[in-house]
């Protein structure tokens, strides 16, 4: 699904945010993406959804080259794309529905189906009482799964999550995953990028580690590769 | 349509099933985002109404400009073709002689009409018309001469010609002199063209400072909802998609401004249509003051419009792509 080829990024400036790195997220595969702050999570996350460009070598998804994208298209990959970000980004002025139904605006999707997509979407995070509420007036757990509920809104054969658990308390992080989870059973890649090592330790998924912009081979991605 | 997952979204393209269907949930989509705008606008109307004020005040400017010129033109254009000969006939020559003139005058290929104002005539005439009645009884003698009016054919109307016409008719025996009312006209004409051109200068300046507000009143709202352009960008959406509310807001604006200044123009020549009236009635003529009409209301919506469009596109075109999601 995703693959990286000796992708290097450095910023103007000079930081070095990954150096050569190489890793594949294999098609309908949860993992997990680690490494302290600053070790160029984030970075390899906007080069996948194509916020930055890379410096040197190729990030494919599905195949296609991104180096190939050209400006103009990059909102069409993103539309593939479900992204969700540790602080949620929702807009504070629409409800909850018109924030879930931005992806399916802005592709013209007719009202009727706009209508119940955004009924399931938020069915699935189970917030579908809170349809008309503001998501100033949510917890920090409910508002990030509106912005899982958008993420997944039109169905994106692929997931990126960074930090979805950063401000949650463990009983809420374990729901959030758990919601991940069964997304990635109806065939949904989803990487998440975090920092919570007892998340990971009590689930079995592949972890990829970021060291100062260097992947560290994964043992179990050895064994199973 | 999806550039990375052939065949992807094929269940959302189902329901459009045609290029008409395509085009129709096009302009639908345009016109929500308009009326979206409009909303917009409304929720926030004292910064709308303060931009809406300047630009009616910007855009009112040009258009009393205008407003005058065309007056000053339908005064001037009564008497364009008027250019009319006055031979004043020497005070010695006898009514015969002067019927003569008459005779002769007619039979000249140059001249289409000659009419005979005699003294008497011209006596009551003046005293109907200057109110001096009484004060005309007292007179011993009439101290008005006789006056033949000529009108030359319209090869001979134009001011050189005319010129040369009446020197011919000066030399008429029963002339005393000839007067041609030409001179003024020209100075008139000369004024009514400064006139235009400073209304286009000052028109085109004050139409380059719409843009510059539109622009920038754009640009503050386009920085407002930095937040918001960035959450769109995340989540797909096309430079076109977020540029439409704002060219929106700017064709909105255009529109509103234009009602502005047509609302200021008008109440404008109301406050002014008394006085005009009263100069009017002093001169006797039947000059009504002209507002703006029709034509040339849409004419003033449709600059405005395409101000507001012009001024939002730059500030759009220029702020939008700086906006990117990652510039956090």
């Amino acid at each position: 699904m995703i693959k990286f080829e000796q992708v290097s990024k450095t910023y103007p400036g000079g930081h070095k945010a990954l150096e050569k790195v190489s890793f594949e997220l294999a098609n309908g595969e949860l993992a997990f993406l680690t490494g302290h702050s600053g070790a160029g999570k984030s970075t390899l996350l906007k080069l996948v959804s194509v916020m930055e460009r890379p410096s040197a070598g190729h990030v494919y998804i599905n195949g296609v080259d991104l180096n190939t994208v050209t400006n103009r298209q990059v909102p069409f990959v993103r539309r593939d794309i479900g992204i969700i970000f540790q602080n949620h980004r929702l807009l504070e002025r629409y409800s909850v529905f018109d924030n879930v139904a931005l992806p399916l605006v802005i592709e013209g999707t007719h009202h009727k189906q706009i209508t119940k997509r955004v009924h399931a979407a938020l069915d699935k995070v189970g917030l579908l009482d809170k349809l008309r509420c503001h998501p100033s007036v949510l917890s920090g757990g409910e508002q990030q799964r509106v912005g899982i509920a958008r993420a997944i809104v039109n169905s994106p054969p692929l997931l990126l999550a960074d930090e979805p658990t950063g401000n949650l308390d463990p009983e809420l992080s374990m729901e959030i995953l758990n919601l991940f989870e069964e997304f990635n059973h109806h065939g949904t890649s989803v990487l998440i990028a975090t920092h919570d090592l007892g998340l990971i330790a009590r689930m079995k998924y592949r972890s990829f580690t970021l060291n100062q912009g260097r992947m560290l081979q994964d043992p179990l991605a050895e064994n199973l590769l | 349509m999806s550039l990375l997952f052939k065949g992807r979204g094929n269940q959302i393209e189902q329901d459009k099933k045609s290029i008409f269907h395509h085009f129709y949930f096009f302009c639908l989509m345009i016109i929500r985002q308009g009326v979206q705008s409009l909303g917009e606008m409304w929720r926030t109307p004292m910064a709308s109404l303060m931009t809406i004020l300047v630009l009616g005040l910007s855009l009112t400017l040009p258009a009393t400009l205008y407003v005058v010129v065309k007056n000053v033109q339908q005064v001037s254009s009564g008497f364009k073709e008027a250019s009319e000969i006055s031979l004043f006939v020497k005070e010695e020559m006898s009514e015969a002689q002067t019927q003569t003139l008459v005779k002769r005058l007619a039979l000249y290929p140059e001249i289409e009409k000659v009419v005979l104002v005699s003294k008497n005539q011209a006596l009551e005439e003046f005293k109907t018309m200057s109110g001096f009645g009484q004060a005309l009884n007292y007179l011993d003698e009439n101290p008005l001469p006789d006056v033949v009016l000529v009108t030359p054919v319209s090869r001979y109307r134009k001011p050189q010609a005319a010129a040369e016409l009446l020197s011919k008719l000066e030399k008429e025996r029963e002339v005393d002199f000839g007067k041609l009312d030409i001179e003024w006209l020209e100075r008139l004409n000369a004024l009514l063209g400064l006139l235009k051109e400073s209304v286009i200068t000052v028109g085109f300046l004050l139409l380059s400072a719409v843009i510059l507000i539109i622009g920038n009143t754009i640009r503050l709202s386009i920085m407002d909802k930095k937040e918001e352009i960035q959450v769109l960008k995340l989540v797909g959406a096309t430079n076109a998609f977020i540029q439409a509310p704002f060219l929106w807001t700017g064709v909105w604006y255009g529109i509103v401004g234009g009602l502005v200044a047509f609302i200021c123009v008008a109440l404008m020549l109301w406050w002014l249509e008394s006085a005009v009236s009263a100069v009017v009635g002093v001169y006797q003529s039947s000059f009504v003051l002209q507002g703006l009409v029709g034509n040339e209301l849409l004419v003033l919506l449709g600059t405005a419009v395409t101000l507001g469009f012009i001024g939002s596109f730059l500030s759009v075109q220029r702020y939008i792509k700086e906006i990117e999601p990652d510039k956090v």
